[in-house]
């Protein structure tokens, strides 16, 4: 059995599956802020109960947390000493001086404040120059100078990050010699080690989250880790990374920053399942919550990662699953401005005081609120029935704040609330998508979390894309995510190479090298070599640019040879073809980051799956509903219970499939069959 | 006016728009070759409409903002014909362009043959020829020193370059290749600008596109409408200065005078400075973009930005002044201009809207650009360098230290990003204590950065500032001033002026010093917990604590309460 837990803000969601049936379980518990162990150890109570099992049929447990991310946007991490080279210690805070992205006009926009600040920063003279050499000493008495300040004010972690280090990082290791011994116990983080790449203020920011992380993450483990022994004897806990992969509670401690935005890493790592699972090689992975949109890309099975990514504009540039988020969610507020123009979020009525149906108190209408008037939503089944919803107080928040002042109906206000926000929504995905050549015909849209399936038919039918994916369990994705995800470690070393002055044997040994120290870490995982999966790759660019492209090497057991650098500037070649439709065979191509991947590939694990011939079902509706539709007005409209649709099921359009967590709606002109998965697979009509 | 499509197929189109601008802006970040494109992010992109009106424009340089329009309707009086896979590129400041370095590219969108809209995007080259290479060079009196002027041409005809204008324009600048790669990125990326406008246009039929979009523009004027209608009429009048030149040493006046009348304003610049023999005058499209980047900021930052928002500001300016020269004036410095236009704009409006100004910013645009030959490579290389300053103090809040300018959204080089590519060391990089004006809300720091020369280089550059100090308001103080010091702190100490063109010995250090900002609102108004805090981490000095802020603060950083009593009055 495997059981993967995510606690979330609301919620702590647990799964666990059966790997000889592949049967899956779930459960939901309130997420017990005060400590989080206790909702913890509560959720996997109650999953093993449903499942009959005992914590000795359970061979691995992992869980993801938002604890980082929380910690960063309230602030809460730990008090950090930073030191850096003399006369460079304002660079954290004076970042790439630019404004806050989408802000060029606002004079109000501010970036965060620096997570560390000036009197914790202390410089230290000493520099390395560009090409790695020495220009200036380590001055040692400097050093202990910053330890002593940084005693006196009781720093809980010290980060280190020297001009380039990345080149050379002896004078980052001398420094934290000499903080083991005047601060001992505190925790040191390089940023040599940590994020070994040009861009001094990158490199800064993202080893300084994971000082800044490390101290909160090591407590909240070693105290969850107590808990889970205290009830279960010995367990080995697995973490969730911000990669889409995993690695074991004792080396996340060191770790930190490869933490955050684990949880929404697994619903990521949960798409690429199910579009695996269903033959979807590529998909959009569509996470509507009660705020945001998270928007994530499958290529090839594959997460997208990136390393630009970040958490609330701080950058980290350690390779993450790549989320894009947007401001629209079932709580998001519709509202007329002065021109008279429908707008919807990025407010929101999030969960206090909630959308006006809810009845706590919101009088402001919302992408929920327009769902239930048009009878998308059913009011006495939302949340399996727990949460009524007041359909009358949705009408009169829609009409008094948007059909009146616009002189619509109020259904005609409601379905121009959802165009909006549909539309914004596929802004998003469309943005994330074509910015990298891709094509979006080819993506299958998985929808998570319960309002995104309501939403999903019509975002893929404007952005033309192949079909929804609805997957059973949608409402615990991150957590069937972390079940399926793979060990995973990610290396890098920055070159900096023109492609005619690289030694294939040095390119070849630092892959090498990179690759043994990811070997060696599985193995204190418990991962053996042969279990190992190894991927190559380069950040390379045309001499000049200064964004990269990760492309990808084939891993070669022999010698690398002059032909072999040349094939992969070839790759680059294609890849800069596809992405920004031009590239420059002739050019000279620079190899800047080289990057090792190493998984300890997790045992595959597959739904349970069921053949049955398809056949359409014209009944078995458990009742039917009037639901606006914007061409047609209101239809009555068959609703149906999924847990009592069979696999091989196809149903005409339009419909409703209800279960307690999600809805899903198939539109007119669409057809939606369960297939032997489980899944919901909605599509236009004549293109099945 | 009556629609026949309605306001919420409107609001979808217009994301469709805003998604191709925005998604062409990414795209050509990524592809520039360039750091002033890759890193500065020196460029914008937009949707025009077949009358080259503004529909909708990336979120990027909003500098760049009104050359796009003013250029693509100098286009349609002088192209009697376009066809599908063309792109037309122009730089000419007296077309509606920047500078000679910022080269616009523009291709047709057609739809079933018919001409429904342009795409267009502008980024600033490394180098287009002239006197200086990298061509930021203050001082220069004619056009034609300042590199090649390009008319409208076409690059592409049919989807096909044109190699005998690529050629010609690579004699004429240095480091051709690399710009002529920066050439194709522009022109891939309206490439990719035009399928994604025509799936929207086929989407939704042309008649329906056509009527959203003209209602999107009428929209967006009765926002700016109703906003100017809520203001008392009046005549207000902000004015600011530049230090010189770069030629002569008089100060260039700036002055704007603002009319608001009903729900129309309009803007002159009576009382400005005749254009000026160096090369600080601002090009008609940058002078309106000045009045306009202030205007949007204050009426509401998120509003679409089209050609129906600007539809009821009349801006207009004599020819021959300094805010709409004749040619061949040079231009090349007219960033340090049009941020004074926004200084004096918000001058200004903070007597109508004194709660949605900010006080000054640095207000110039410190561009150096560093050009030899690597002693180790053989090779010539250009180094550009842009830096921030201070930011102006807010009706509720400090300015943020160090930050970009108006009008630009610019990253900084990174130090290892410039030494990797340059033969410089760069030995620090930090704030400056006391730059920011004292206030209720303290002005933002600006920055220094020291940079040692490894080479001997040409610098040119522009910047502004070294005389006249960004404006307080409502009792905030003035920021600092700005300096270009060569070797500091030794017998050859040099202060240098802020525009023009130097030899730099290899082992010269230079140290660039940017403008400070103004505070807003009185300085004994400040929290002592405020002033304390910033005297904490180095932002404020204990001096400055006390006879700015009349805030005592002890040697260990705390609060000597009773000399602060005492000297506060409180």
């Amino acid at each position: 059995m495997r059981i993967g837990i995510d606690v979330g803000g609301t919620f702590t969601d647990v799964v666990m599956v059966d790997e000889r049936t592949g049967a899956f379980h779930y459960t939901k518990t309130p997420t017990t802020h005060h400590d989080l162990a206790e909702g913890v150890l509560k959720g996997l109570g109650e999953i093993l109960h449903i499942g009959g099992a005992t914590m000795d049929d359970v061979n691995y447990l992992i869980h993801g947390t938002t604890i980082g991310t929380n910690a960063i946007v309230e602030g809460k991490g730990a008090r950090v000493g930073l030191i850096t080279t003399e006369g460079f210690e304002d660079v954290l805070e004076i970042r790439r001086v630019a404004r806050p992205k989408e802000a060029a006009f606002d004079f109000w926009a501010d970036n965060p404040q620096p997570l560390v600040p000036r009197y914790l920063r202390k410089g230290v003279r000493e520099r390395v120059g560009a090409k790695g050499e020495v220009v200036v000493s380590l001055d040692e008495g400097s050093v202990r100078e910053a330890t002593a300040a940084f005693r006196r004010e009781g720093v809980e972690a010290v980060v280190v990050a020297l001009l380039f280090s990345f080149l050379n990082g002896d004078h980052e290791r001398r420094v934290a010699e000499v903080c083991e011994q005047e601060l001992p116990g505190i925790p040191v983080t390089l940023s040599s080690e940590i994020c070994p790449e040009f861009r001094e203020y990158e490199r800064t920011c993202t080893a300084l989250m994971n000082g800044y992380l490390g101290p909160v993450i090591a407590r909240y483990m070693d105290r969850l880790i107590e808990r889970l022994e205290e009830d279960y004897g010995r367990v080995t806990l697995h973490i969730m990374q911000s990669n889409g992969g995993t690695m074991t509670a004792e080396v996340a401690k060191s770790h930190a920053a490869q933490l955050i935005n684990s949880g929404p890493a697994g619903g990521a790592i949960a798409t690429a399942f199910v579009s695996r699972l269903t033959g979807n090689r590529m998909a959009v992975g569509a996470d509507m919550g009660g705020t945001t949109f998270d928007i994530s890309i499958i290529d090839e099975n594959l997460p997208k990662t990136t390393t630009w990514g970040g958490v609330t504009n701080y950058p980290i540039k350690l390779p993450m699953v790549d989320l894009k988020t947007i401001g629209a969610g079932g709580g998001s507020i519709a509202w007329v401005d002065e021109g008279g123009v429908l707008n919807v979020g990025p407010e929101s009525a999030g969960s206090d005081p909630g959308p006006a149906c809810y009845g706590w108190g919101g009088h402001r209408p919302t992408v929920s609120d327009a769902n239930l008037a048009l009878g998308r939503l059913n009011p006495g089944y939302f949340l399996g029935g727990k949460l009524p919803l007041y359909p009358e107080k949705a009408q009169e928040a829609i009409r008094k704040h948007v059909a009146d002042p616009m002189g619509l109906s109020v259904e005609e206000a409601a379905a121009g609330i959802l165009r909006i926000v549909n539309a914004n929504m596929a802004k998003g995905i469309s943005g994330n998508s074509v910015e990298r050549g891709y094509d979006l015909r080819e993506f299958a849209l998985v929808t998570m979390g319960g309002a995104a399936a309501l939403h999903a038919a019509d975002i893929a039918r404007e952005l033309k894309m192949a079909r929804v994916i609805v997957p059973p369990m949608s409402g615990n994705f991150s957590a069937v995510g972390f079940v399926v995800a793979d060990v995973q470690h990610d290396y890098v070393r920055t070159l900096a190479k023109k492609q005619n002055e690289i030694d294939p044997a040095e390119l070849l040994q630092a892959f090498r090298e990179m690759e043994e120290e990811g070997l060696r870490q599985l193995e204190q995982e418990s991962v053996s070599p042969e279990e190992a999966e190894i991927v190559w790759s380069a950040d390379l660019r045309y001499e000049g640019q200064s964004w990269e492209l990760n492309t990808p090497i084939q891993r070669i057991q022999g010698a690398f040879s002059a032909e072999h650098v040349a094939r992969i500037a070839e790759s680059f070649h294609d890849l800069h073809q596809q992405v920004y439709s031009y590239s420059e065979p002739n050019e000279v191509v620079e190899f800047v980051n080289l990057r090792v991947r190493v998984k300890g590939l997790n045992s595959k694990l597959s739904f349970k799956g069921e053949a049955r011939d398809p056949f359409l079902l014209e009944e078995g509706w458990k009742f039917k509903r009037d639901v606006y539709f914007k061409d047609q007005g209101w239809l009555n409209i068959p609703v149906y219970e999924r847990e009592e649709l069979l696999v091989g099921t196809r149903i005409q359009g339009p419909c409703i499939i209800e279960e307690t967590i999600s809805t899903a709606l198939v539109p007119p002109g669409h057809t939606g069959a369960i297939d032997m998965y489980r899944n919901i697979v909605i599509e236009l009509e004549g293109e099945a | 006016m009556i629609y026949e499509a309605d306001p919420v197929t409107m609001q979808v189109i217009r994301y469709g728009l805003e998604a191709v601008a925005d998604d062409m802006g990414y795209n050509l970040m990524r592809m520039g070759r360039t750091t002033i494109v890759k890193e500065i992010m020196d460029i914008n992109c937009a949707v025009l409409d077949a009358e080259g009106g503004i529909l909708a424009q990336a979120h990027l340089c909003p500098l760049m903002m009104f050359s796009l329009p003013t250029t693509a309707a100098n286009m349609l009086e002088r192209i009697a014909r376009f066809e599908e896979g063309d792109v037309i590129i122009c730089n000419d400041p007296y077309m509606g362009g920047q500078h000679l370095l910022d080269v616009q590219f523009f291709s047709p969108v057609f739809v079933e043959g018919e001409l429904v809209a342009f795409v267009a995007n502008i980024a600033h080259q490394l180098d287009m020829g002239g006197a200086v290479p990298g061509g930021v060079a203050g001082g220069l009196t004619e056009i034609y020193q300042e590199g090649l002027r390009i008319p409208f041409v076409k690059l592409y005809r049919g989807g096909r370059e044109d190699t005998q204008i690529v050629d010609f324009i690579s004699r004429n600048i240095r480091f051709p290749e690399k710009t002529i790669e920066d050439f194709r990125a522009q022109a891939a990326t309206t490439v990719v600008g035009v399928r994604r406008v025509q799936e929207l246009v086929r989407k939704y039929g042309l008649g329906v596109f056509r009527d959203c979009t003209r209602m999107l523009l009428d929209y967006s004027e009765n926002r700016v409408r109703r906003f100017l209608g809520d203001l008392p009429d009046g005549d207000y009048t902000g004015r600011d200065r530049l230090d010189d030149d770069g030629r002569t040493q008089d100060p260039v006046d700036i002055q704007v005078n603002v009319r608001i009348r009903g729900e129309e304003m309009s803007v002159d610049f009576e009382g400005s400075s005749p254009q000026t023999a160096g090369n600080v005058n601002s090009p008609w499209a940058c002078t309106q973009g000045g009045v306009f980047y202030t205007m949007v900021g204050i009426i509401d930052p998120d509003m679409p930005l089209n050609s129906g928002s600007f539809r009821p500001i009349h801006v207009t300016s004599r020819e021959g002044l300094v805010t709409n020269p004749l040619p061949p004036a040079g231009v090349t410095a007219r960033s340090q201009t049009m941020t004074k236009i926004v200084e004096a704009m918000l001058k200004a409006m903070s007597e109508v809207v004194p709660d949605r100004v900010v006080a000054g910013s640095h207000g110039q645009a410190c561009t150096n650009s560093f050009s030899g030959v690597d002693p180790e490579t053989g090779k010539r290389f250009s180094y550009i360098e842009i830096q921030g300053g201070g930011a102006g103090a807010r009706p509720t809040k400090d300015g943020p230290d160090g930050q970009d300018l108006h009008l630009g959204r610019f990253m900084n080089t990174p130090v290892e990003a410039a030494e990797l590519e340059n033969p410089v060391r760069i030995e620090c990089y930090e704030f400056i204590q006391d730059s920011g004006g004292a206030g209720k809300f303290r002005g933002g720091l600006s920055l220094r950065r020291d940079i040692r020369f490894l080479a001997d280089v040409t610098w040119a550059r522009y910047s502004d500032r070294q005389k006249f100090r960004p404006q307080g308001l409502f009792g905030g103080r003035e920021g600092s001033v700005g300096s270009l010091i060569l070797n500091p702190g030794t017998p050859s100490e040099t202060q240098c002026r802020s525009k023009g063109v130097d030899e730099i010995h290899a082992g010269d250090l230079l140290s660039i010093r940017l403008p400070g900002s103004g505070g807003y609102g009185s300085p004994e108004e400040r929290p002592v917990k405020r002033v304390a805090w910033d005297v904490r981490n180095g932002k404020v000095s204990v001096r400055s604590a006390r006879e700015d802020y009349q805030v005592v603060v002890r040697e260990d950083g705390t609060v000597d309460q009773e000399a602060t009593v005492a000297l506060r009055g409180i």
